[in-house]
């Protein structure tokens, strides 16, 4: 494909335009549907879901095939999409579904392993979000930077779970994503550098 | 091959990132370990005392209720047979013949079996109208003015013997009908006790806000029990039977362990898997507290009287 023939720059730029497209396409289709609320917060939270999960993706395909590697240096943007996704998700979930409600919240997530999960997620990715930058690597040197971000291996099997544990009930889509999870840690585990 | 030594990872970051790995392992499988864990102590909780004296929780509302708008409540629903998404039942090409609709009233409970016709039905018995709060279980809520009979009515007619002890609702499950009607493997199956059946509050709706009720909302006739989660209500019922032993109903084979028989709104009383203190007010913004019986504690608490029996309560 021409597409993938662009420079990486290019493809950068593609690839945020699409993504903030996508989620201006979301905010419309929520003020369309009969629930905003609900409707904002699963998209975020669904598509952020995704993006983490095929950030994840990256390094173990870009071994087997070269298409992929060519790609490898979008890894970044896709990741830190997806930490926006997360983030909006977090938001909406405090101003739009508790309405600043602070007790209220602290009920809902004393206990509560579902969401426990979701914030433990959220405050993993935060200051990997932080450190995305060239600066930061720079900052930090590659090998503190590179041991930091592999905390994306905890927080990312954090948003699964969630993601998992906020269907009514057992579907197929978070049942895949947790088996190709997996398969990305076994990789990882046996091919750490 | 010979590799410059700042490219070799030392020993100590590459234990600690493969450590960081294995824990992401664990992290995934934290929802499993958490089913296990509450499936062995299940037992011992059903003994524990779990809930405050019932006059500590909250059971009634002052304020008046605000019904919620006549889109939000055709336009979000839960309709499985009709899609899985909220918004899918009400996109859903109308497909559901809802005129003629024969209901078959039977069972071994019922003396005097029949099968009638909606449109005869409605004509007979007196319409009500009811602001209910609706409460599903995933923890969203909304106000609904129906407009129906009593169930109790429609019993009454089948003359109910002594194994009538429960009564089992059969939702229409028609492929031609249905884009999803399969997603159970079978009819969409409900069930009350007896007495739930033919207490008061307990209505067949046959319409919301004066208006007939549309295919998402479970036209031409759906049960609503006020006090109860949203997923016991049965839509597009084609059949009512009174038997004598505890149905299996549809949520309860889906999963046993979170969707059990009764059902009953209790926010003492949480989902394995998320909160039922507060619920989310559909169409708005914030949450509110959930109340015990969906606030209609005081109508229906007597018809269980030992309020530490979990067995109510999911």
């Amino acid at each position: 494909m021409a597409l993938f023939n662009l420079p990486i720059t290019t493809r950068k730029h593609l690839l945020n335009l699409g993504l903030c497209l996508a989620l201006i396409w979301g905010v419309y289709d929520a003020l369309m549907g009969p629930d905003l609320v609900s409707d904002l917060r699963d998209f975020t939270g669904r598509y952020g879901a995704y993006l983490l999960l095929i950030s994840l993706l990256f390094t173990p395909l870009s071994q087997r095939w070269s298409w992929v590697k060519r790609h490898l240096a979008m890894r970044r943007n896709i990741g830190v999409w997806g930490f926006i996704y997360a983030a909006l998700h977090v938001l909406i979930w405090i101003m739009l579904e508790f309405y600043y409600d602070w007790q209220l919240m602290l009920d809902e997530i004393a206990g509560n392993l579902f969401i426990l999960l979701g914030i433990l997620a959220f405050l993993l990715l935060l200051p990997l979000a932080l450190t995305s930058t060239h600066k930061a690597i720079k900052y930090l040197g590659y090998r503190k930077w590179q041991l930091l971000h592999t905390l994306t291996y905890v927080a990312i099997p954090a948003v699964i779970a969630h993601h998992f544990m906020a269907q009514k009930t057992a579907t197929l889509e978070p049942l895949l994503m947790g088996l190709v999870l997996f398969l990305v840690l076994v990789w990882r585990y046996r091919h750490v550098r | 091959m010979s590799v410059k030594s700042s490219e070799i990872t030392p020993e100590k970051v590459y234990k600690r990132r493969r450590t960081l790995v294995a824990a992401g392992v664990g992290v995934l499988a934290l929802p499993l370990l958490d089913s296990a864990y509450s499936l062995l102590t299940q037992e011992q909780e059903s003994t524990n005392q779990m809930f405050e004296p019932l006059a500590a929780l909250p059971d009634s509302q002052d304020l008046p209720l605000t019904p919620t708008a006549y889109d939000t409540v055709t336009g979000y629903n839960n309709y499985y047979e009709f899609g899985f998404g909220k918004e899918d039942p009400a996109q859903a090409e109308k497909t559901l013949i809802t005129s003629p609709w024969s209901l078959e009233v039977g069972g071994e409970g019922a003396d005097k079996p029949g099968v009638y016709d909606i449109a005869d039905i409605k004509g007979e018995h007196a319409i009500e109208n009811h602001l209910y709060r609706f409460r599903c279980v995933e923890a969203w809520s909304m106000v609904i003015p129906w407009n129906g009979i009593k169930l109790a009515d429609v019993i009454k007619r089948a003359a109910p013997n002594s194994k009538a002890k429960f009564v089992r609702f059969t939702t229409i499950n028609d492929a031609q009908q249905m884009p999803n009607a399969d997603w159970a493997g079978g009819p969409y199956v409900e069930s009350l006790t007896i007495d739930e059946a033919m207490h008061p509050l307990t209505l067949l709706a046959t319409g919301i806000y004066d208006q007939p009720l549309e295919q998402q909302n479970g036209a031409p006739i759906r049960l609503v029990v006020p006090w109860k989660y949203g997923f016991k209500y049965a839509k597009s019922i084609i059949k009512i039977e009174l038997v004598e032993t505890m149905p299996k109903t549809t949520w309860w084979l889906q999963n046993p362990r979170e969707y059990g028989f009764y059902a009953n709104v209790n926010p003492r009383f949480d989902h394995p898997r998320w909160s039922q203190a507060t619920e989310r007010v559909i169409g708005g913004l914030g949450r509110k507290p959930t109340l015990l019986y969906n606030g209609y504690a005081e109508q229906v608490a007597h018809l269980y009287p030992d309020l530490d029996n979990r067995l109510y309560f999911y």
